[in-house]
């Protein structure tokens, strides 16, 4: 392999923060901080398309058994720091980029002028993200997570108001209440098992003592609960609707892969702890049962919602309720369906948050919805004069706007709805059937877990539609107070992009399904893993820090 | 290949339609009257194959690991249906083309119609049971949208969401029926699926299969108790009814049943479930469409009706009620279809389709008359006309199929009951509209209606004419191949003749037909219209609307119960969430503590955590109440931290404890400032007893979490230690890492990255507090002078400070100089720290917070506007620097053959100065360093620029300063 191309899993965290730090000498400079923003989001596209390549089967020689490992500062695992990039990762780190740049193209039509410093804050979302699936270490995801979630604050709170600013305070408390407990959780693992590397701690757990086990299960129980708030597990979730619903269209729809680093963290740790047999959050059982009840309460908010941004807000909630519960059913064959579904829902309510964006400049008189206490409204003018960015003074630069916008829209609003509600014919549905058919296919095995899996699915589709149609004709077929919105091509091909990547998802089922169940296979199988990480070489460390 | 291209053409018609002018009516029809006659084409052109017993297959991999494919299957029965469904197609276009008005936007719904076909043709084609439930909901939307084509009308809105509602609940049972019984086939495609009849019938699932499917079916083939849509989706334009809802998609439920027949069929629970709702939905179809008003009113029950008849045979478990079922909804659909296309032209010629104001048509539409009269006749069973054939078949049925001595008259009986309704209600159609005075007030003349409108209904009454008479000549052979592809060589003997002798059906029938008459006779003697009697409260349509409205009333009512959106509540839940996980993780396993001797206790230790447990709590204590008290509180906790660290000789964590400390109470000082006044019904003197309470839960919760983390360190610091990370740092800093601090080594490279990334977090909080600030607003009550400031008489506004004078006024004269003296050297301490962290307690860390502290100082001193005057930071900047830095140290490790962030050293030699030398982690410790001087400096401004702000409206623009601060707090920022 050339020797430059071995730096390649460490790119996608370093790009975003050179992009994000030279973005910092440029306040003024918009359009070249935004220039510099896309071409940051493409180099991780690009990046994370490698990284995937390179640990399919097409590309075999590049990295034996297809899993990536660098280790940072050249300290071999578990003594520092290594980056492991397996098919997971890199999925992660398309989906990404890919929503990212959906999101950053559509900001750029108006919302990255709403406040300060946006495309610095978002290049560091990124850098979080990226990092949060790369590593392989349990207090770097820490960090990452930390990186990732700084910068969601400073971002719900662009384009400023009441409403965001009481949403983000209220996002910051739970999350900062979160970390603590991520924090003590790796605390209490390190303290017992004395490891932070994730694919070594399988093999330490495995071997402690009875009476450290206890110790240790607390340590990952309380983990686990931060990756579950994380994951906007009921109960740990009431946060999630209106700090999703007060963000900013764009941010919202890069929020929508926020819950799944929750996810991934404990498909992750979940994966490399299996074999040991761990209690909480990490067993099935109660992993199942979170996973239900966050289905439960999704639907019933999806049903109360009057309000499109928070209807989807709580359809992100489904869906990581749907993924905890099929994480929870503890069957090697749920775990291939449930990263299809993982893609298709996150670009799916990626999408649709944009779609929310564009349909409310729809109404002529907006109304704050009844579900919703009414809030002062802030009147910019009194906030001080010292900003050019009030959202209600952007106006649209000329652009090219689309015909038939209505159209548009209405079109964009279905299949957003299809692919949330999992109806056919887009990827929603294959997701859903691909879990569906593999509960049914447990079901001999576990009984009533696949039943009330199926039945929770299929309700989630029905309350969805219900809910959906109510909201979607009281926004394209009210009859008073809707005018038809300007939109700008750099809006709309965002949201189209990612529905035909949904349409592409659904046709090209078969090599996508073939790539996730490698990916799974992978994680029903650490052992490859493991072993990739902690294959020493003693050159390494003899010659590290030296030259 | 056809068949690919039969179900792609009206999708790709579908597009193309989508995309022509809102006014290109001929355009459109055009077009899909072609794509429609082109698939019938392709269909006919298929029969010889499928008549020889072959049934054509197309199989697209799609995704096989789950035993999806993309499988398009044709044999005679699904031919049938295609043929039903591409030749209707056909038809309906011509006759839309004239229906719809020129205002009409068109493409919208000749896209949505054309779509409609690809799916139906697409449904029927299908091989796969899953690709048959995706066409189904694909009927189901675009019937949504053909329904609430003129959305504008309430009924249509209503209408179309009601019918998607039902059906795509009845969708997902399917799905999940599907899911079922292609697991217990073995597989989803139809060819083993139809074979595992046998297997499918004895397993354990099958009852929960057959209820599923069903359930599927009834919902699409709107059959009781799920009917109720139907009616409502009359508010479709006329071709939509004439071809969705009574010729096609409403025939999807009964054909699946019919697909299916060879599998699930032939036991008690199908017969009883099956029968009971096509029993039913034929009696309370038929009777509810003898009192409609609306014309197509009367035809949706009927529809309602004759696809419960339809429903009924095939629950019948008898191959003949089988061929019959197939046979009557052919015919249905061709009668229905035509007494849509008349409905649609009365409604055109007079503007009406309400029964009461109709009357004495024929004079004026008398071809239209003629053609809905045959069509009505057929309907009602009228020998010679194609309805008659299968109604006597039916008859036949009933009397074969009842078990028992009451199923052999009940049955019959009931099914006579039905057909009277059913010629009640014809009679009343034709006679009501056509027959009697010409009605006078309508709102239009009455006239014929072109040709092109005639045309389509003319060739359906032609078809039940020469069905009707010639039945085993014309529909006869496409019958017996359409049961040959259901039943296999089991195909029943059943004729197809006029006359079967005097036979007990032919009785039935005449009884029905006299019947029928007779009772419409005594309701036009006693003119009730309207409401139908009897069943008129049991509104389904009502029931179900309440039904929604109720379901989200209660998912708001328990979405308040069972969430918050208040802060405190979701700690609350959050942390006994983690209490109670912990307490469960331990009980499942051993805990105990560690096997390590616990030290003796320092007295002086043991004041010293006296002292921090007690500010502790008083912190808690204090924090509503008392913010200041409870900072202080804080802060000496931080204190007694950081002397902890200090006693267990951990300088590096001391100092870093410190500085940390002073920064962050200082900030959180400066914020306490413009924090809104505490709310009064707090204040302790009034508390209430829930707020006492709320408090003593409060406490509890705290102390018992607070005494569990506690036992949990002292578990953990009582273990054996595992050390080998440990070691391994002890052991290689020095000799490869050349840096003597563990502590910083592990900082700045061990675990680099981590590091790297906190000062990125510290970078963007700063960042994150900047834009929350930047628009923020104090509270009105913080904006006066604090009483300090207002007493002393010398000192003037902030914002009126003169950036030029040497010193400030007043009090704050001698601090000024202090502070001033004060910030060279606390700017060398700060580098000495940096440079000497690699060996000796420090860092980059330690030396920027302590720069970061003097910076503070002089603000707090010397006043934003001096200050600002001269200040040398540009934040922004150095946050910026700061994170480059430390990125290229990393990357530099790149040119010299090492990963991101292995660290290097290069001795440097210079004259004078002597040996230099360099390591790369100096550079990221410098990086460190700037961004942490440059993300307090920066939320220290969003801080200060507050005192600034709040006071621009009462002193107006009296300062320069003000409009100046403008431009500052932009600038500074950077």
């Amino acid at each position: 392999m050339n020797a430059w191309l071995q730096h390649l899993p460490v790119v996608p965290v370093i790009v975003p923060l050179t992009a994000g730090a030279l973005m910092l000498f440029l306040p003024e400079a918009r359009r070249l901080r935004a220039g510099l923003g896309i071409l940051a989001v493409l180099m991780q596209l690009v990046t994370a398309v490698l990284l995937a390549y390179f640990t399919s089967d097409a590309a075999s020689s590049i990295w034996p058994q297809g899993i990536g490992v660098y280790s940072i500062g050249k300290w071999p695992a578990p003594f520092g720091i290594v980056l492991v990039v397996d098919r997971l990762s890199a999925l992660m780190l398309v989906l990404t980029a890919t929503l990212a740049l959906a999101s950053l193209v559509y900001s750029l039509a108006r919302w990255d002028r709403a406040g300060v410093n946006f495309h610095p804050l978002f290049q560091l979302l990124l850098m979080g993200l990226n990092g949060a699936f790369l590593t392989g270490d349990l207090f770097n995801l820490f960090v990452f997570v930390e990186v990732m979630l700084a910068a969601s604050y400073g971002l719900l709170l662009h384009g400023s108001g009441a409403t965001r600013v009481k949403a983000g305070l209220h996002y910051l408390v739970v999350n900062l209440v979160s970390s603590l407990m991520f924090l003590i959780g790796v605390a209490l693992v390190y303290g017992v098992a004395g490891t932070l590397n994730m694919a070594d701690l399988g093999p330490r757990v495995a071997a402690l003592l009875p009476e450290d086990r206890g110790l240790f299960d607390i340590g990952a129980t309380i983990l686990g609960l931060a990756f579950l708030i994380k994951a906007a597990a009921w109960p740990l979730n009431f946060w999630l609707p209106s700090a999703y619903t007060a963000a900013a269209a764009p941010v919202a729809g890069v929020f929508a892969l926020l819950t799944k680093v929750g996810v991934y963290a404990i498909i992750r740790v979940g994966s490399l702890l299996n074999e040991s047999g761990v209690h909480g959050p990490f067993g099935s059982e109660w992993l199942f049962v979170a996973g239900i009840a966050t289905i439960v309460f999704g639907i019933i908010g999806m049903l109360a919602s009057q309000q499109l941004a928070r209807l989807i807000a709580f359809a992100v909630i489904v869906s990581s309720g749907t993924l905890l519960a099929a994480v929870g059913l503890d069957a090697d064959v749920m775990t291939a369906p449930a990263l299809l579904y993982l893609v298709s829902s996150v670009l799916a309510t990626g999408a649709f948050f944009m779609v929310t964006g564009m349909t409310e400049r729809m109404r002529t008189h907006y109304f704050e919805s009844s579900d919703q206490a009414p809030l002062p409204q802030v009147s910019y003018s009194a906030f001080g004069m010292e900003d050019s960015h009030d959202p209600l003074d952007v106006e649209d630069e000329v652009g090219i706007a689309i015909p038939a916008a209505m159209a548009f829209l209405g079109l964009a609003f279905v299949s957003c709805a299809l692919l949330v509600a999992g109806l056919p014919p887009l990827s929603g549905f294959i997701a859903k059937f691909a879990l569906l058919s593999a509960a049914v296919d447990i079901a001999p095995l576990n009984g009533v877990h696949s039943w009330v899996f199926m039945a929770a699915m299929l309700c989630t589709g029905l309350a969805a539609l219900v809910a959906l149609t109510r909201i979607g004709m009281r926004l394209f077929w009210s009859v008073v107070g809707r005018n038809t919105p300007r939109l700008r091509v750099i809006e709309a091909a965002p949201v189209a992009v990612l529905v035909l990547l949904c349409v592409g998802l659904t046709i090209a089922a078969e090599p996508v399904m073939a790539f996730l169940q490698a990916a799974a296979d992978g994680l029903i199988s650490p052992q490859t893993y493991i072993d990739a990480v902690l294959a020493t070489d003693p050159e390494t460390v003899a010659d590290a820090g030296g030259a | 290949m056809s068949l690919v291209l039969i179900v792609l053409l009206p999708f790709i018609g579908s597009l193309i339609a989508a995309f022509l002018p809102s006014n290109a009516r001929n355009a459109e029809a055009w077009l899909a009257g072609i794509v429609a006659v082109t698939c019938a084409v392709l269909v006919a052109d298929l029969y010889p194959a499928v008549a020889s017993g072959e049934v054509l297959r197309v199989v697209v991999p799609w995704l096989p690991q789950f035993g999806l494919d993309f499988y398009l299957r044709m044999d005679g029965y699904a031919w049938l249906f295609a043929m039903l469904v591409t030749f209707m197609g056909a038809l309906v276009v011509l006759y839309a083309r004239y229906y719809m008005s020129p205002a009409d936007p068109v493409p919208r719904f000749f896209s949505f119609l054309l779509a409609f076909m690809g799916a139906m043709v697409g449904m029927v084609l299908s091989g796969n049971l899953i690709q048959l439930a995706v066409f189904w909901e694909v009927t189901s939307f675009t019937s949504f949208m053909l329904i609430a084509y003129w959305y504008h009308l309430s009924d249509a809105r209503h209408g179309a969401r009601t019918a998607l509602t039902v059906t795509a609940m009845g969708g997902l049972a399917m799905l999940g029926g599907m899911l079922l019984l292609g697991h217990v086939a073995g597989g989803y495609d139809l060819d083993r699926v139809l074979e595992a009849g046998e297997l499918v019938r004895s397993h354990p699932w099958y009852p929960a299969i057959v209820i599923l499917v069903v359930l599927g079916a009834l919902t699409k083939s709107a059959q009781f108790p799920f009917h109720f849509w139907l009616p409502h989706a009359m508010a479709a334009p006329t071709p939509v009814s004439a071809y969705l809802h009574s010729a096609t998609m409403v025939k999807a439920g009964a054909f699946l049943l019919a697909r299916l027949w060879p599998t699930l069929s032939g036991t008690e629970i199908w017969f009883w479930i099956v029968c009971l709702a096509g029993l039913l939905s034929l009696l309370l179809g038929a009777f509810s469409a003898i009192f409609q008003r609306d014309m197509k009113g009367v035809l949706a029950y009927s529809t309602i009706s004759h696809l419960g008849l339809v429903t009924l045979l095939l629950g019948m478990n008898s191959r003949v009620a089988l061929v019959a079922a197939v046979f009557h909804m052919m015919n249905h659909a061709t009668f229905k279809a035509s007494l849509f296309m008349a409905a649609g032209i009365v409604d055109h010629g007079t503007g009406t389709r309400d029964l009461r104001r109709l009357s004495g048509l024929a004079r004026a539409m008398p071809i239209t008359a003629t053609l809905a009269t045959v069509s009505a006749a057929a309907m009602a069973g009228v020998p010679l006309l194609n309805g008659f054939l299968s109604k006597e078949m039916f008859f036949a049925e009933t009397v074969f199929a009842g078990e028992g001595p009451r199923g052999h008259i009940a049955l019959p009986a009931m099914a006579t009951l039905a057909g009277m309704f059913s010629v009640a209600y014809s009679l009343r159609f034709i006679h009501q509209v056509f027959f009697g005075p010409p009605a006078r007030d309508l709102p239009r003349t009455p006239h014929e209606p072109t040709r092109g409108m005639l045309l389509p209904s003319a060739l359906l009454v032609s078809a039940c004419l020469l069905v009707g008479i010639l039945p085993s000549e014309t529909v006869g052979p496409f019958l017996a191949t359409a049961a040959r592809a259901i039943l296999g060589d089991a195909v029943p003997t059943y004729s197809l003749a006029i006359w079967h002798g005097f036979t007990i059906p032919l009785l039935m029938s005449v009884l029905a037909l006299v019947g029928g008459f007779f009772i419409y006779l005594y309701l036009y003697r006693h003119r009730a219209h309207g409401r139908t009697p009897l069943i008129s409260r049991i509104d389904g349509r009502r029931t179900f609307d309440v039904m929604i409205i109720r379901l989200i009333r209660v998912a708001g009512f328990v979405q308040r119960l069972i969430s918050s959106r208040r802060l405190q509540p979701q700690l609350v839940v959050m942390v006994c969430t983690a209490a109670v996980a912990a307490l469960v993780g331990a009980h499942t396993g051993q805990v105990a503590w560690g096997p390590m001797p616990v030290s003796s206790v320092d007295p002086v230790f043991a004041v010293l955590w006296v002292v921090g447990a007690v500010c502790a709590i008083g912190a808690a204590h204090q924090a509503k109440y008392h913010r200041l008290a409870a900072l202080i509180m804080v802060g000496g906790v931080g204190l007694i931290t950081c002397l902890t660290f200090a006693w267990f000789s951990a300088p590096d964590l001391a100092l870093t404890q410190i500085t940390v400390e002073v920064v962050t109470v200082v900030l959180i000082l400066l914020g306490l400032r413009w924090l809104p006044r505490r709310i009064e019904m707090d204040d302790p003197r009034r508390r209430t007893l829930r707020a006492r309470a709320r408090r003593l839960r409060d406490m509890i919760i705290a102390s018992v979490v607070g005494v569990g983390m506690a036992a949990l360190v002292f578990a953990v610091l009582t273990r054996e230690r595992q050390l080998d990370l440990a070691r391994f740092f002890v052991e290689h800093s020095l000799p490869q890492a050349g840096g003597g601090n563990v502590v910083n080594v592990i900082l700045v490279d061990f675990r680099a990255f981590d590091t790297f990334g906190e000062i990125t977090v510290v970078g963007i909080v700063a960042l994150a507090v900047y834009a929350l600030l930047r628009r923020f607003r104090p509270a009105p009550e913080s904006i006066d002078l604090p009483r300090a400031q207002r007493e002393d008489t010398e000192r003037r506004h902030p914002s009126a400070v003169d950036p030029n004078e040497l010193l400030p006024p007043g009090y704050m004269m001698v601090p000024a100089v202090l502070v001033r003296l004060l910030l060279p050297m606390a700017g060398l301490i700060s580098v000495f720290f940096l440079l000497r962290g690699h060996n000796l307690p420090g860092g980059g860390f330690i030396g920027g917070l302590v720069l970061a502290t003097i910076v503070i100082v002089q603000y707090m001193v010397g006043g934003t506007i001096w200050v600002e005057a001269r200040t040398r930071i540009k934040p922004l900047y150095w946050i910026a620097v700061g994170l480059l830095l430390a990125g290229t140290a990393g990357m530099a490790a790149w040119f010299i053959g090492g990963t991101f962030l292995t660290s290097f050293t290069y001795d440097l030699y210079l004259p004078l100065i002597g040996e230099l030398h360099l390591s790369s982690t100096l550079w990221f410790d410098i990086g460190v360093y700037m961004l942490v001087v440059g993300a307090t400096v920066l939320m220290l401004v969003a801080l200060a620029h507050q005192s600034l702000r709040s006071y621009r409206r009462p002193v107006a623009t009296s300062s320069p300063s003000v409009r100046a601060e403008v431009d500052r707090t932009a600038e500074v920022s950077r």
